[in-house]
């Protein structure tokens, strides 16, 4: 079904990003500095509430996908948006951890200067993130892809004075690039395969191409170029360089959901573009599962060795990434099977996103207002910040699995999907992988909550309440979601099962 | 005078590897950009061959053409934005020899 409200979020976003610098402008002349900043929290609240009309519309839209051509040309050539559920799970999460990145910025990026800029940038990373997840053809998927990029390089090397976020930052450029530039070789075969850039259109003749053989390259090429965007172990190493780099709110947005924007692009590409191509699915999943086991190893046993509090998380948005493809892996099977996978992989998705924006923000008050990230240095700071040091608890609890948190929801979904399709073993690396890494959480909790407090860490205060906000109500998420996961489990069984109903998406196109 | 179109297409897989090759290998910060812009080149030279190709024959296809164009522009912004942070790195590090900038490894 056509739709205008597909084009609104998006507009509302670029609308936004651009309106930033001038009213930054209007709010210097008028004295009021802060304009700039609730400019920005009503720019998100008005994307979300777009998008909440969008998702009623979708609620009554037949098959439950809305379309939107560019005028002028058709499917086949021109540029399209399509709007499933999966679609509208990611752009939700997106937005909504963008409102709490900014509301944590008014307060953390006070002494930081080029603020315009900066929100600018946030709203573009935003506009990036939900224009992917809106791309109905690789032609609009390739355009916010790149720009969903080149915002993220600037704001990881945003404190440009200092040499980390400077190193980080080309590294983190030189690697995306790198992938961006796999997945754009991988597309321009598949163009030449099947003549057209539109998702419905390939899928449509994605499974007569000869020789099939050439899939398995391509498929090559989607997997590390979308792996190193969503640091898949090996390409993983640019991320615990980029992310603690980046000021605190923009590393809660790159862990929260940069890279899941690069997992988004897996499971649409594979799950839904290639999927009917007649090859054997099978060998790619159990590749996809082995490459999932080493990254949550990988993620989880460098995590153990950190010092540095925000490497640790990011680290451990390593590992989760694994859990993650681990289930993705499982959704690649098809049929029943593969819809418990990719619902349980979307749930850890969503779940991720609130707990590890969750721990970065609350790393980053903690860094506010301790000045150091050396976690020798802050040892019991939560006495001395103790709505911090709950919220903390809740999120690295949340994160390990306990049970009355979310992580545990979505961990043990994760299990039980890996186990239903018969891959015992990588079932058993995961909950290996699961008791470590409670361990490092339980070291953080120890070193940070429990010891007595150092006596360095005399002066600091409890981070104000501008910056409690966004961290109480994303733990309120948790707690809520680990309650009462019904009605999440079911919005994730809808995305699920959507993306793997092929013949819909075709149809409807 | 028509060139078949897979001599093309393994020109840009020979550019391509030059540019992996140049990214991977080489130490100084500028030519790692460098790389990367042959790279982009391989792979619009690949869509452009790729859009003779296609059916219906004799009438190249606009995609690919604007997709380029789109990937130019990228291309340019990304090495603008690396170029930035080269002087940014040479004002830190006194050097653009990436061996030597690499205080975050370990």
């Amino acid at each position: 079904m056509e739709s205008l409200a597909v084009l609104y979020p998006i507009a509302t976003l670029i609308v936004a990003a651009v309106l930033v610098p001038i009213v930054s402008l209007i709010g210097k002349t008028v004295k009021f500095e802060k304009l700039r900043e609730a400019f920005t929290v009503i720019g998100f609240l008005a994307a979300l509430y777009t998008l909440s009309n969008l998702y009623q519309e979708l609620k009554t839209a037949k098959d439950g996908i809305l379309t939107y051509n560019i005028r002028g040309f058709g499917p086949p050539i021109g540029v399209m948006f399509v709007v499933d559920w999966l679609s509208i799970l990611m752009a939700f999460l997106f937005c909504g951890l963008g409102l709490m990145a900014a509301i944590f910025s008014i307060r953390y990026m006070e002494e930081d200067t080029g603020l315009d800029k900066y929100y600018t940038l946030l709203f573009t990373l935003v506009t990036g993130m939900v224009g992917i997840a809106f791309a109905g053809d690789f032609f609009n998927f390739f355009v916010f892809w790149e720009t969903m990029c080149v915002s993220s390089y600037v704001l990881v090397s945003f404190r440009i004075r200092f040499w980390e976020p400077i190193e980080a930052g080309f590294k983190y450029l030189v690697m995306s690039t790198f992938g961006s530039l796999l997945v754009l070789y991988a597309m321009s075969y598949i163009y030449g395969l099947t003549g057209t850039l539109n998702f419905a259109y390939i899928a449509k003749t994605i499974g007569s191409v000869s020789p099939p053989t050439i899939l398995y390259l391509l498929i090559g090429l989607i997997i590390v170029g979308f792996g190193v965007a969503a640091a898949i172990a090996p390409f993983h190493t640019w991320l615990p360089d980029a992310h603690p780099a980046a000021p605190a709110p923009i590393s809660a947005m790159l862990s929260g959901v940069v890279i899941k924007a690069g997992i988004y692009g897996l499971i649409r590409i594979l799950a839904l573009v290639l999927h009917p191509a007649s090859i054997n699915w099978a060998v790619l999943v159990v590749v996809l599962a082995i490459f999932a086991s080493l990254t949550m190893t990988v993620g989880n046993v460098m995590a153990l060795l950190q010092n540095d509090i925000k490497r640790l998380l990011a680290f451990s948005s390593v590992a989760q990434i694994g859990y993650i493809t681990l289930a993705l892996s499982v959704g690649l099977f098809g049929g029943k099977i593969g819809v418990y996978g990719l619902a349980s992989g979307l749930l850890h998705v969503m779940n991720h996103a609130i707990m590890k924006g969750l721990l970065f923000l609350c790393a980053g008050a903690i860094i506010h207002a301790a000045g150091t990230r050396d976690l020798r240095e802050l040892t019991g700071v939560g006495h001395k910040m103790i709505g911090t040091a709950v919220i903390l608890t809740i999120g690295a609890l949340a994160i390990s699995g306990v049970p009355p948190f979310n992580g545990f929801v979505s961990e043990f979904a994760i299990l039980l999907a890996t186990l239903n399709a018969g891959m015992g073993l990588f079932a058993a690396i995961m909950l290996a992988n699961i008791i470590i890494g409670f361990s490092y959480y339980l070291k953080l909790l120890y070193i940070l909550v429990w010891q007595s407090p150092k006596e360095n860490l005399v002066n600091v205060k409890e981070a104000p309440f501008l910056m409690l906000l966004p961290m109480g109500i994303l733990a309120a998420l948790c707690i809520v979601i680990g309650l009462w996961p019904q009605p999440f489990i079911d919005f994730a069984f809808k995305a699920a099962q959507s993306t793997l109903n092929i013949t819909a998406y075709i149809k409807i196109v | 005078m028509t060139l078949n179109v897979s001599l093309y297409m393994v020109a840009a897989i020979i550019l391509f590897f030059i540019g992996v090759y140049c990214v991977v290998s080489k130490r100084n910060a500028l030519k790692t950009v460098i790389g990367i812009e042959i790279m982009t080149t391989a792979i619009h030279l690949n869509f452009i061959a790729l859009s003779l190709a296609n059916p219906p024959v004799g009438v190249v296809d606009s995609l690919a053409q604007s997709i380029v164009i789109m990937s130019m522009v990228v291309g340019a912004a990304i090495a603008t934005l690396a170029l930035m942070l080269i002087i940014r790195i040479y004002g830190h590090y006194k050097t653009v020899d990436l061996k030597k900038v690499s205080r975050l490894r370990w």
